[in-house]
């Protein structure tokens, strides 16, 4: 009895044992070692093949992968391709205990920054799908960039993730405040002029209404860094391996920021923040006038808000100063697992979803995402359908990648946005918060 | 019966067949589960003293090494003097919990100790009722409260401004001025330990009511005899005979005050300005949204310890070593 026991325990071992050094097996291709796909996809027709793709939940993107897959079926018989979505928290949780164990799925939609992080556990893209030259000369810079890491591609973007420069603006306060409509502005002091008339306040002084408010996370940030290179400076060192976030051109623009709350008063930045009204929603409850954010809000706001009766639209911002130069990440796109056993047919997969015009105009327009391809921006259909992105058109060539940071949402969301918060709600001093996120930022190449 | 004969008959080393089944339907489960706890603490343990990242390949064993290299004690080290963001959040995190962990205790006790004195003197029925009504918000989710009071906090539409306006006051932006303090200690910090102790305090008044039915009448009537005014039978005989409730009481409540986050992560998320950030948080960030697992793990190890700590601190001052 004792010894069956012992036995058994030993077995029980030995299989937890295993099951833990699952994680330990060599992928089948690396950074470091990459085997590009055997064989053609065609050759392997008649062989029946299932693959598995994994997104983050959002309705109108599963819709687009949806059609897509439908569309490559119906062009690749034999093969299955299974969508497979969970929501944005639980996926990243997924992709960090899957992958060390080697149980991903064969395509994984990524987010460009995210791609430079797992690149270790991600198939490099053999170049007979694509070189990163084509790739290069087929996509904006701003979301190809993300995808090659140290000269190799990983994957293709399909949206361009524009945090710079967008606003929402509502037409009907617009009206009410006796202001010019649609907005004619030639520089950023008349953003803030439109911003303080549209400003509004109950009788005990609290802001029920922000005139222009650009103090959520993605805004705040991305209008700062856009502000820097505007201004005539950069936040990277020459060679790139450290930030320069206290320079003076990050002070003017800090600066202009804690003037736009303090002495324009377009803006309470302890009622109006990341986490209090943040403005893609408080712009759809009717409290933000002047709402900076992404167009990716649009379809989320007419989808949350369907009820919201004033009427709006989406405009861009002019610069600080000369031309709209901005940076951008990576937005959503798709990679291949080195743990595919047909990743031939998984890169045809994303091939044919990001790099083929017609496919892309599609996936843009249902998902309601700005096209990581020029040709595709620039469709009529495109300007039919998302007018907003026809005007973004015009600063879209200015887009530069924001730049391999070792922990670029640790940079963005832990250091460069809670800084700039504190010196609009006066926590901080404009030198002090520049010094702390010089410091800190710097911190994460350690 | 026959099945009993059956077992019976099949008689080996010492022990009946049915005997054996029992052992072993107990013991394999015992051993999965006591081992899937070990192996995690275990990998924790482990992951405290390297530089590991999910996203990396690192070595050849389970990923330890190589682009995952092991750094020995520079988490901890970089915990006490670090400059880090993740360095100074640590410690702002641990001053927040201990702040939070000894206020939410004597609050805790300072409500559900006379509610249940109260409670406890009232009708039988009205007990039953009461019980219920002070009960609900514990099994409620936490998520759920913490929308809630969100609501109620609302700077522009809440409860609690709405009341202050009525009476001519100054609105407060309870979760996210950074400036408001009361008693040196952040307003949203005050206002997410409201939260916490409405939805907390029904458990701990539910145990000190079944502790307060179990003192015998007796003793509080000699007392009574002896001139003693409730009051002071009170204070007394019911607190000290309450000490073995107290010691579980305030354990139970330091353990689940130390690991709050779920309420805080859907009502703050640490804001403003990191003044209601606190351990578990931290470990959740760095964990998951950074994907710092090492240090995450680390971070964790000092709860446990911490916890433990008191934990052995609260044993030692309220353990008794008598019963009735």
């Amino acid at each position: 009895m004792k010894g069956n026991l012992v036995q058994g325990l030993l077995v029980v071992l030995l299989v937890l044992g295993l099951a833990a050094c699952r994680g330990t097996q060599e992928p089948a291709s690396t950074a470091e070692n990459p085997q590009p796909a055997e064989t053609p996809a065609t050759a392997k027709a008649a062989e029946p093949v299932s693959l598995r793709l994994w997104t983050h939940q959002n309705n109108a993107f599963n819709a687009g992968y949806e059609a897509l897959i439908q569309a490559f079926k119906a062009t690749h018989p034999g093969v299955d391709i299974t969508l497979e979505t969970f929501d944005y928290d639980t996926y990243i949780q997924t992709l960090q205990t899957a992958m060390p164990a080697g149980e991903e799925a064969d395509i994984l939609q990524m987010f460009g920054t995210w791609t430079a992080e797992y690149a270790e556990r991600l198939a490099p893209m053999p170049d007979s799908v694509m070189t990163v030259e084509q790739a290069q000369q087929l996509y904006y810079a701003a979301p190809i960039g993300g995808y090659i890491i140290n000269g190799r591609l990983y994957g293709l973007p399909q949206e361009f993730n524009c945090e710079y420069g967008g606003v929402l603006v509502n037409k009907t306060m617009y009206e009410k405040a006796g202001l010019t409509y649609p907005p004619a502005w030639k520089t950023m002091d008349d953003v803030l002029a439109d911003g303080k008339a549209l400003t509004q306040r109950d009788e005990a002084g609290v802001m029920t209404v922000a005139g222009f408010d650009f103090n959520a996370s993605d805004p705040a940030s991305f209008s700062f860094l856009a502000g820097v290179l505007q201004l005539g400076g950069d936040y990277w060192n020459a060679d790139r391996t450290g930030f320069t976030f206290n320079t003076p051109q990050a002070k003017q623009m800090l600066q202009w920021m804690v003037d736009a709350v303090s002495k324009w008063g377009v803006l309470d930045p302890v009622l109006f923040n990341d986490t209090t009204n943040w403005v893609g929603s408080a712009f759809f409850e009717g409290r933000v006038a002047i709402g900076y954010i992404g167009t990716w809000a649009i379809a989320e706001g007419k989808n949350n808000y369907p009820d919201f009766a004033d009427e709006w639209d989406y405009f861009f911002l002019p610069s600080m100063r000369g031309d709209p130069v901005f940076v951008a990440d990576s937005g959503w796109g798709l990679t291949v697992s080195p743990n595919s056993k047909h990743q031939d047919v998984a890169w045809e997969f994303v091939k044919f979803a990001a790099a083929d015009v017609d496919n892309a105009l599609q996936f843009n327009l249902t998902s309601g995402t700005i096209p990581a391809i020029p040709e595709v921006a620039a469709s009529p259909k495109i300007a039919e359908t998302m007018p907003w992105v026809a005007k973004a058109l015009q600063i879209l060539p200015y887009g530069r990648y924001l730049g391999a940071m070792p922990d670029r949402d640790l940079v963005i969301y832990d250091i460069l946005y809670p800084h700039i918060l504190n010196a609009l709600q006066g926590v901080e001093t404009v030198d002090d918060a520049l010094q702390a996120i010089d410091d800190e930022a710097n911190a994460t190449f350690e | 019966m026959s099945t009993l004969t059956v077992g019976r008959a099949k008689k080996r080393g010492g022990l009946w067949v049915s005997q054996r089944r029992f052992i072993l339907s107990v013991t394999i489960p015992m051993i999965l589960y006591s081992g899937v706890g070990l192996f995690t603490i275990g990998w924790a343990l482990v992951l405290a003293f390297f530089d590991y990242s999910p996203g990396r390949a690192g070595g050849p064993i389970l990923g330890l090494g190589g682009s995952n290299p092991f750094v020995g004690l520079k988490h901890f080290a970089n915990m006490i003097d670090g400059v880090s963001r993740e360095a100074t959040q640590f410690r702002i995190s641990l001053r927040n919990t201990l702040i939070f962990a000894l206020a939410v205790l004597p609050l805790n006790l300072a409500i559900t100790l006379p509610l249940a004195a109260l409670i406890e003197s009232v009708d039988r029925r009205l007990k039953t009722a009461f019980r219920a009504i002070y009960f609900l918000p514990v099994i409620t989710s936490s998520v759920g409260v913490a929308m809630m009071w969100g609501y109620l906090y609302d700077p522009q539409r809440g409860l609690f401004n709405a009341v202050i306006r009525l009476f001519g006051g100054t609105p407060v932006a309870w979760l996210s001025d950074p400036r408001a303090q009361f008693l040196g200690v952040s307003v949203a910090m005050w206002a997410v330990i409201g939260a916490y102790l409405w939805q907390d305090f029904g458990y701990n008044l539910v145990i000190f009511i079944a502790a307060l039915q179990g003192i015998p009448q007796e003793f509080k009537d000699a007392a009574l005899i002896d001139g003693a005014n409730p009051r002071q039978v009170f204070r007394k005989i019911t607190i000290p005979l309450l000490r073995p409730t107290l010691l579980f009481v305030c354990v139970m409540t330091m353990l689940s005050s130390f690991q709050v986050f779920d309420i805080i992560q859907v009502m703050t998320n640490g804001n403003p300005n990191n003044q209601t950030r606190v351990l578990v948080l931290d470990i959740y960030d760095n964990a998951f949204r950074y994907q710092r697992m090492g240090w995450a793990a680390a971070v964790s190890l000092v709860l446990v310890v911490i916890v433990m700590l008191v934990t052995i601190v609260q044993m030692r001052l309220l353990r008794t070593e008598w019963e009735y």
